[in-house]
Formats: C-alpha cells, sequence, structure tokens
C-alpha cells in the first residue's frame, strides 16, 4: 500500500476549518498533508513570517483511514513571483518543510527550474498559461529534482477553471512526459478534497499514463518532501537532531555504513 | 460462453453535516451522476452511460453507493466522480462529495470489501468513545452497516 500525500491545503486563520480539513484527508486516506501559506513577493524587502506550529492544531492528529499511524501536517511556503529579481532567499525559508514558486512568467519559470532552491513549481489553474513550456527548463528542473504541481480544486468548482487546468496540463504533460509531477488539492473547503485513488484517476484526464497518475499522488510526494528535508541538511547526508540526551550521545546520521566508520573515528 | 461483464463502484458520499445523508435517494445519486459525466465527457459520455449505468445500493444511513457500469467505459465514469459537488434530492441541495472506496466484477466481491472496511472503522472509532453507551452505539451502528451489506446479496 503506497503512502498518499495531499501536498496543498490552503491554510487560513479559521481553526476549525484546519482541523475539520485535515481530519477529512486521515479518512480519505492521506498520511501526509502539507497547509500552504501563499506570499505574493513584493520588490521591497518583506517579513515573510513564521508558519503557525502545527502541534497546536491537534492534541491527537487523528488516524490515517487504513493505517496505524496519525496523519503527519506540515507547513509549506508558496511564493508567487514575476520578476527574478524578487526572489531572495531569506532566513524565514527554514521554518518551512516544502517551499514552491509559482512563475508568472517564462524568465521566472526558467530560473526556477534551473537555478532557484525550490522544491514544487505550481502550474496555473485559473488562467490561461501565459508561456508556453520548452523543453530545456523543463528536462533541467526534472533532472535536479524540482516538481511540477498542478491543483484540482478550481476544476471542481467552475468549468472554465477546469478548461484551463486539463488544458495546462496537458501542454505540460506534452513536454515532460508524464514525470515529475504531483497533484494536489488546493482545497479551502473539507468538501472540496477527493480520494487518491480517485485523483490518480483524474491523471489519467490530464494525460498521465496509469503508472504516472498513481506515482503523481504517492511516490512522488514523497520524493518531493525528501527534497525539501534536505534544505535542512549538509549536502543531504547528515542531518542534526537536538536529542535530550547526554552531551556524549552523537548526532543522529544519515551517513552510509561505510561512511560511518571514518565519521565515527573523526 | 460470452456474457456481459460489469463492473462496480463501491462509493461512499461524505456530508459535513451528518443529518444530510437523510435525504438522499438514488434517483437523486443517478442524475447527479448523469449530470456529472456529461458535463466531464460531454454527449458521448452520456451515450455511453445511457446504455448500462444503475445505481444498485445505497444506504441513506452510512452514505454507502453501489453504481453499476460496463467493464469497457468504468474507467470514464469513475474520472468524472471527482466533479460531483452536490445532490439534489427532494428540492434541496445538498453539498458533498463521492469517494471511492473500491471497484470490483461482481457485488459480492464489493460486499467482502465492504465488511473489512466496517470492521476497520469500528476499530478506529472505538478507541474514541468515551463511555459504554457511546461503545454500544458505535457496535450497533457498524452491526447495521453489516445486516445491510448482506441484503444486498439477497
Amino acid at each position: 500500500m503506497a503512502a498518499f500525500a495531499d501536498l496543498c491545503i490552503s491554510g487560513t486563520n479559521d481553526k476549525k476549518r484546519l482541523q475539520s480539513i485535515i481530519e477529512t484527508a486521515a479518512h480519505l486516506g492521506y498520511s501526509t498533508v502539507a497547509i500552504n501559506h501563499l506570499v505574493e513577493v513584493q520588490p521591497k524587502k518583506q517579513e515573510i513570517g513564521k508558519p503557525k506550529c502545527v502541534s497546536e492544531l491537534f492534541d491527537h492528529f487523528p488516524i490515517v483511514q487504513g493505517r496505524s499511524r496519525p496523519i503527519r501536517v506540515l507547513n509549506r511556503l508558496t511564493l508567487v513571483v514575476s520578476d527574478t529579481s524578487h526572489f531572495r532567499q531569506t532566513a524565514d525559508f527554514k521554518f518551512y518543510d516544502i517551499i514552491a514558486i509559482y512563475p508568472k512568467t517564462e524568465k521566472v519559470f526558467h530560473a526556477a527550474c534551473m537555478s532557484c532552491d525550490v522544491d514544487i513549481i505550481c502550474i496555473a489553474a485559473t488562467e490561461k498559461q501565459p508561456f508556453h513550456f520548452k523543453r530545456p527548463p523543463v528536462f533541467g528542473a526534472i533532472e535536479r529534482g524540482v516538481f511540477f504541481e498542478i491543483s484540482y480544486a478550481a476544476a471542481i468548482k467552475d468549468s472554465t477553471m477546469r478548461r484551463y487546468t486539463i488544458s495546462n496540463a496537458i501542454s505540460l504533460m506534452e513536454t515532460c512526459k508524464g514525470k515529475n509531477v504531483i497533484v494536489s488539492s488546493g482545497a479551502e473547503k473539507p468538501l472540496e478534497l477527493r480520494g487518491p485513488y480517485d485523483i490518480a484517476n483524474l491523471g489519467l484526464l490530464f494525460g498521465l499514463s496509469e503508472g504516472d497518475a498513481k506515482a503523481a499522488v504517492s511516490a512522488n510526494c514523497r520524493a518531493a518532501l525528501l527534497h525539501g528535508e534536505t534544505r535542512k541538511t549538509a549536502l543531504g547526508i547528515i542531518r542534526t537532531v537536538k536529542k535530550s540526551q547526554p552531551a556524549d550521545e552523537r548526532e543522529d546520521k544519515e551517513a552510509p555504513p561505510s561512511k560511518k566508520a571514518k565519521l565515527d573515528a573523526m | 460462453m460470452v456474457r456481459f461483464k460489469s463492473r462496480y463502484l463501491l462509493c461512499e458520499v461524505c456530508v459535513s453535516n451528518p443529518s444530510d445523508l437523510r435525504l438522499l435517494d438514488e434517483r437523486a445519486v443517478f442524475f447527479a451522476v448523469k449530470a456529472a459525466v456529461s458535463r466531464a465527457h460531454g454527449d458521448y459520455g452520456t451515450a455511453l452511460i445511457g446504455m448500462c449505468f444503475s445505481v444498485k445500493y445505497l444506504n441513506a444511513h452510512t452514505g454507502v453507493v453501489f453504481l453499476r457500469c460496463r467493464k469497457s467505459h468504468y474507467r470514464m465514469l469513475w474520472s468524472a466522480l471527482p466533479f460531483i459537488s452536490s445532490l439534489e434530492s427532494r428540492g434541496q441541495r445538498v453539498p458533498c462529495f463521492f469517494n471511492c472506496l473500491h471497484v470490483g466484477g461482481t457485488i459480492r466481491t464489493c460486499q467482502k470489501f465492504l465488511i473489512r472496511y466496517n470492521t476497520q472503522q469500528l476499530h478506529r472509532l472505538l478507541p474514541r468513545c468515551r463511555s459504554d453507551s457511546e461503545l454500544v452505539g458505535y457496535v450497533g451502528f457498524h452491526r447495521a452497516k453489516l445486516h445491510c451489506c448482506r441484503f444486498v446479496v439477497q
């Protein structure tokens, strides 16, 4: 059984609504959810702000349908960028588990694919894509491990949005051949969520193959999360964790066994 | 022997307000699904659905629905289900969504899945009940669900 994840739930200040969305997600079978904080990047320096602590939401997180573990809730930041110079890495980024970018122009898209330190690039769902997808930046992003995200909440609400979502999704598939794609909800209400197998089927409408569509809800989401975790590590190998145990206890390491001997000697 | 193969989609209708479930009936579900397929797949979809689509069973207490369609285009029907956002029943609009739990070739396999699913639900809900009366209520509720499943096969 694959672990399904929904990486985009609209963050609101309404705690009850967020709680009901997360409970619905756990009932539908999602093991991981990410609360989205949308920020329009201004030319002048601005404060992005810390996300609310996740443990404030629930005393006991609801248990995922079909598993025995509680649902995992993460924080995600989406930057709406229209100019390459506006995107700056600030210290606030480390409070978020996933960083996503929503490019408004072709230059920003190219920069996001090739050089920006992001995990996810969002594809427009509510408007016609202002630029075409070119092969070099898309393949560059695939090599770097950046994912393209399609959001389906707009498609459920309105017929015109549905057309935009499907046409943008299919034009992306033609360029990227179905690799590195994730599908997420962007839900603002609990009734806008859909089950993971339903979404895998929706992926067929978007032009994905059956295997790719299922991966879009499970394996690719997990890969995007790991990509976000590596931002907190050194070169993606070593991760330090604060432990409340005596000082001679070693740091938590993710190094492969062959290297462990050397590190221990150091 | 060549026979017409069909697929049974076992779906759960999820509503935000549990009391709205009582308003559900088979006609409402039938028309909602038909409308969703025609919006998503146009005249072609409507024509295929007109061939052999029916709502075989609906449990208003738990929101479980059995939809039946031909094996050749069950995927097309399935892909239109996420677009349903409300049901029209007795003059009232009930906001809801369909969650497809299982696809089976016969009603019997769907019933077996439903029994397993209900026992899982019972295990999930039991730790949460705080008093003996709630426990009795939950067990009775799920026993009713299992009873309804067995009813379908007969």
